[in-house]
């Protein structure tokens, strides 16, 4: 197995709103090793945002981060980046170690300013002295690589399409080559064909060696499956199952991963023989979570133990399923 | 219905805070003249004097009794503050829906008409034509106040009932059959009704002000008194300067009070009624 | 014969007061539904497929062309408002967003009132309440969980089953459904899928099914219409389409969306 990059253990991080918890995360861990792409899927109010910003370390109120440990691997280093102060981070990490393609290119890039500005601005936070022709040089390089004309970053966000506009971000989110990324559902904004082709260009970032690993969030399995080579199911802020993308395709084994991969509807002969499946009821409230385990109101085998006590990821063979059925 | 609208604004400190102001001012001004009985343009006593026990707020130049002036003052403010807001609000109600409604040429018209009222500069107008009514009633201010404020509020309306009726449930009401007389008082007058109240609080707020301005240049009502007039008169003696405390004190600060007090009954509906807060 | 027909449809949209400027939002669109048939007209946003969704429910007048509903032009034979409601009756249709199709002032109730009083009948008779119930319980919904809510306190699922137990009440012969489960989360919309296909076994009820969706259009329709910059560029079986495209447009469309069962090459 390669090396660890980033490791997550027993992290809870619960958003504060009027005195009550919003248990967004809640005693979740996960490994992401060197060279690996890893889809980590789940429905709204799952989780799966917090948990970017639990990589991140990239908390803010009302998210407070209650206990857990992050740990960043880098060159032999450990670096706890729970203990690391914002500044600290911003600084030194964002950017450089970790990075990430955020949902709306609008919200990275500033409508008024050039992209160029963009970049330079946000390289003045990571270095006292910048020498603005070498990194312009260096993005232009970046941008080419990345499939965008290099005279893009001239340009206002608004002058390119949004394909264009979403792999300016990717350019940029990468410059300092970060070792591990995250990119946070980086194609639900954009036209199908749109989607295939960034969906390529952030495949390429791992394949030419800008980035080591990638996380890849999303609501959409049929996309994550195209990239990812493992697959992590959260649900009402838990991990469900973690398992190598093939075997979950074929054989899902928690309740819940059955349910949301049954109810994907794709254009393909198997869908139309297996049918359209949905999960009855909506999850949980995460301020009151069920006891037991949290699927159990919803999963139709649920057996007593279930509404007592929380299971545990359980390995069998290469796989990790949270579930008293195995 | 209308019960579970409005139920939420009893929490909010502000409002009713500031509808206690409000109710407390115009309580000063329906009741006041009655529980104190005197002429607010007699003569009642000496020049220029202090409050006492004989004049709760002392007394004028001319020794008008000042706490009459006051209340009757605030009275008639408050008439030509709500004259002014039905005035504006009928023209606005009736041109911004039929605006929306009616579309094509006859919206371009009617904006185009709104537009250019308002462009107006409007105390200037207010000026030339007070100045060539040599009798100014109370009426009359609030009718030219009223008739130069509309314009706002209805291309105001008029937005909202545009965007209104693309809702998916204003068609699915139209799919049900629905008249258009229905489908105004069941969908679009209650999704306006917040906004039009707030305005007529604003207008009222307006209305006010405007008297009291057009008053402080030597253009408010030329019978009766109102705060604008109390103030008018205060600053042609030199109140201020010499000063005379106790004849511009009270009806700056009651003009204070009420503007201030509808400006955070507005406020603090914006924050109940805010969609967004609603929802949870 | 078929139950809705549209020949030639046009929409030309003008503005300008001055320099008069055209967009041509549907250009000579014509297709039909047979009774009992789920076709789905299939498109990106900006593609024309709401402004035809908005012509057929006669919310928006047509620049030129037909539309026939079981032999009788639309914007040609309905004169009287009794008319029009007459059409109501046998044309619905299901909106996208499950949040603006209720208005927030009145409890959820009242889209079904509406159906009942529609059908001219008094909502709040013992005749109309079981009726509710009936068309509640059909769409798999818990009466007593849903009456007397407000829009707020249900789920996106939970309303948009509201919207389809109306047209249970009304029974229509052709619901324009126009994008109905992409709010909905993924794991909960399967069970919408099956209510339309239940309408359409039980009642055969006739539904456009307007969707960007194109694994959606596959999997429930009869006949898929491809709409592409206002016109109809391609239609066809759901297996034809999928793979047998002719249209670059299509091609284009079917090479991009992400499959569950096989990995891009």
């Amino acid at each position: 197995m390669n090396n660890l990059i980033l490791q997550v253990e027993n992290a809870r991080a619960y958003y504060i709103v009027e005195n009550n918890y919003i248990r967004a995360i809640d005693d979740v861990s996960l490994d992401i090793r060197e060279g690996e792409v890893v889809g980590i899927v789940g429905e709204s109010g799952s989780g799966k945002t917090t948990l970017t910003n639990v990589m991140l370390m990239n908390i803010k109120k009302p998210l407070s981060f209650i206990d857990g440990k992050v740990s960043l691997f880098s060159n032999g280093r450990v670096i706890e980046l729970n203990k690391i102060p914002r500044e600290e981070l911003q600084k030194n990490i964002w950017g450089k170690e970790t990075s990430i393609i955020p949902q709306s290119a609008m919200n990275a890039l500033m409508p008024t300013k050039r992209i160029k500005d963009s970049i330079l601005d946000v390289m003045k936070t990571h270095f006292e002295e910048i020498h603005e022709k070498e990194i312009i040089d260096k993005a232009k390089t970046r941008f080419e690589e990345i499939g965008v004309s290099k005279d893009a970053i001239f340009r206002y966000p608004f002058e390119l399409s949004g394909g264009m506009r979403q792999r300016a971000v990717i350019a940029v989110a990468t410059l300092l080559n970060p070792r591990f990324l995250i990119a946070d559902e980086p194609t639900s904004a954009l036209d199908v064909s749109t989607q295939k082709m960034v969906l390529k260009t952030i495949q390429n970032l791992r394949e030419k060696g800008i980035v080591k690993s990638i996380a890849f969030i999303t609501h959409d399995i049929a996309t994550v499956r195209q990239i990812a080579e493992t697959l992590v199911v959260m649900y009402a802020g838990k991990i469900v199952e973690i398992s190598p993308m093939e075997e979950i395709i074929r054989e899902p084994l928690h309740p819940y991963t059955k349910g949301l991969l049954y109810s994907v509807v794709t254009p393909e002969p198997e869908v139309k023989k297996r049918g359209v499946y949905h999960i009855p009821g909506a999850p949980p409230n995460l301020m009151y979570p069920p006891p037991g385990c949290r699927f159990h109101p919803r999963c139709k085998y649920k057996l007593d133990i279930c509404k007592k006590d929380e299971p545990k990821l359980k390995i069998i063979n290469n796989r990790k399923v949270a579930c008293f059925l195995y | 219905m209308w019960l579970t609208m409005f139920k939420p604004l009893f929490k909010s400190r502000k409002f009713l805070v500031s509808i206690s102001v409000f109710i407390f001012i115009v309580l000063l001004g329906v009741a006041g003249p009655i529980v104190y009985p005197v002429d607010p343009t007699g003569y009642a006593g000496p020049f220029e004097r202090p409050p006492s026990r004989e004049f709760p707020l002392g007394t004028d130049t001319y020794g008008g009794d000042l706490l009459a002036k006051v209340l009757n003052g605030t009275r008639t403010s408050l008439y030509i503050g709500f004259l002014t807001a039905v005035i504006s609000m009928s023209i606005g109600i009736i041109i911004g829906p039929i605006s929306a409604i009616k579309g094509g040429i006859i919206d371009e018209i009617l904006m185009s008409f709104t537009n250019i009222v308002l462009t107006i500069p409007n105390i200037l107008l207010a000026i030339l034509i007070a100045t060539y009514l040599k009798v100014r009633s109370a009426e009359v201010i609030a009718l030219l106040l009223g008739i130069l404020g509309w314009p706002w509020f209805a291309r105001a309306v008029r937005s909202q009932l545009l965007s209104l009726i693309n809702r998916d449930y204003v068609k699915l009401s139209r799919m049900a059959g629905y008249s258009d007389l229905r489908l105004a008082f069941e969908d679009l007058i209650p999704g306006i009704a917040t906004y039009a109240f707030m305005s007529f609080i604003l207008f009222i707020n307006g209305g006010i002000l405007g008297e009291a301005g057009l008053s402080l240049i030597g253009l408010g009502p030329t019978k009766g008194v109102s705060l604008g007039l109390v103030l008018q008169w205060a600053v042609l003696m030199e109140a201020v300067r010499r000063g005379i405390w106790w004849w511009f004190v009270p009806p700056g600060v009651i003009i204070v009070a009420l503007t201030s007090s509808l400006l955070m009954i507005t406020t603090a509906m914006d924050e109940v009624f805010n969609p967004r807060l609603r929802e949870r | 014969m078929p139950i809705l027909m549209v020949k030639n449809l046009t929409k030309i949209y003008e503005s300008g007061m001055i320099i008069r400027r055209y967009i041509e939002a549907v250009r000579n669109v014509s297709f039909s539904i047979e009774e009992g048939e789920i076709v789905s007209l299939v498109g990106e946003s900006g593609s024309g497929k709401t402004t035809t969704a908005n012509i057929i429910l006669r919310f928006l007048k047509p620049t030129s062309g037909e539309i026939l509903v079981d032999g009788k032009d639309i914007w040609r034979d309905i004169k009287t408002f009794e008319e029009l409601r007459e059409y109501r009756k046998r044309v619905h249709a299901v909106f996208q967003d499950p949040f603006s199709s209720y208005n927030s002032f009145y409890p959820v109730d009242r889209v079904l009132y509406q159906a009942l009083e529609l059908l001219d009948k008094n909502p709040k008779s013992p005749e109309s309440k079981s009726l509710i119930e009936e068309a509640l319980i059909s769409v798999g919904l818990e009466p007593k969980h849903i009456l007397g809510k407000y829009p707020h306190q249900l789920s996106g699922g939970e309303k948009q089953r509201l919207m389809i137990a109306r047209c249970w009440l009304i029974k229509p012969k052709l619901i324009i459904a126009d994008e109905p489960v992409s709010m909905i989360d993924a794991s909960t919309r399967g069970g919408i899928i099956e209510l339309f296909e239940k309408l359409k076994e039980e009642e055969k009820t006739s539904i456009l099914f307007i969707t960007h969706d194109m694994g959606l259009a596959y999997y429930i329709s009869d006949k898929i219409l491809i709409m592409y910059l206002g016109e109809i560029v391609e239609q066809g079986s759901p297996e034809e389409i999928i793979s047998n495209p002719k249209h670059e447009y299509t091609k284009n469309l079917i090479e991009s969306i992400p499959t569950l069962y096989r990995r891009w090459e």
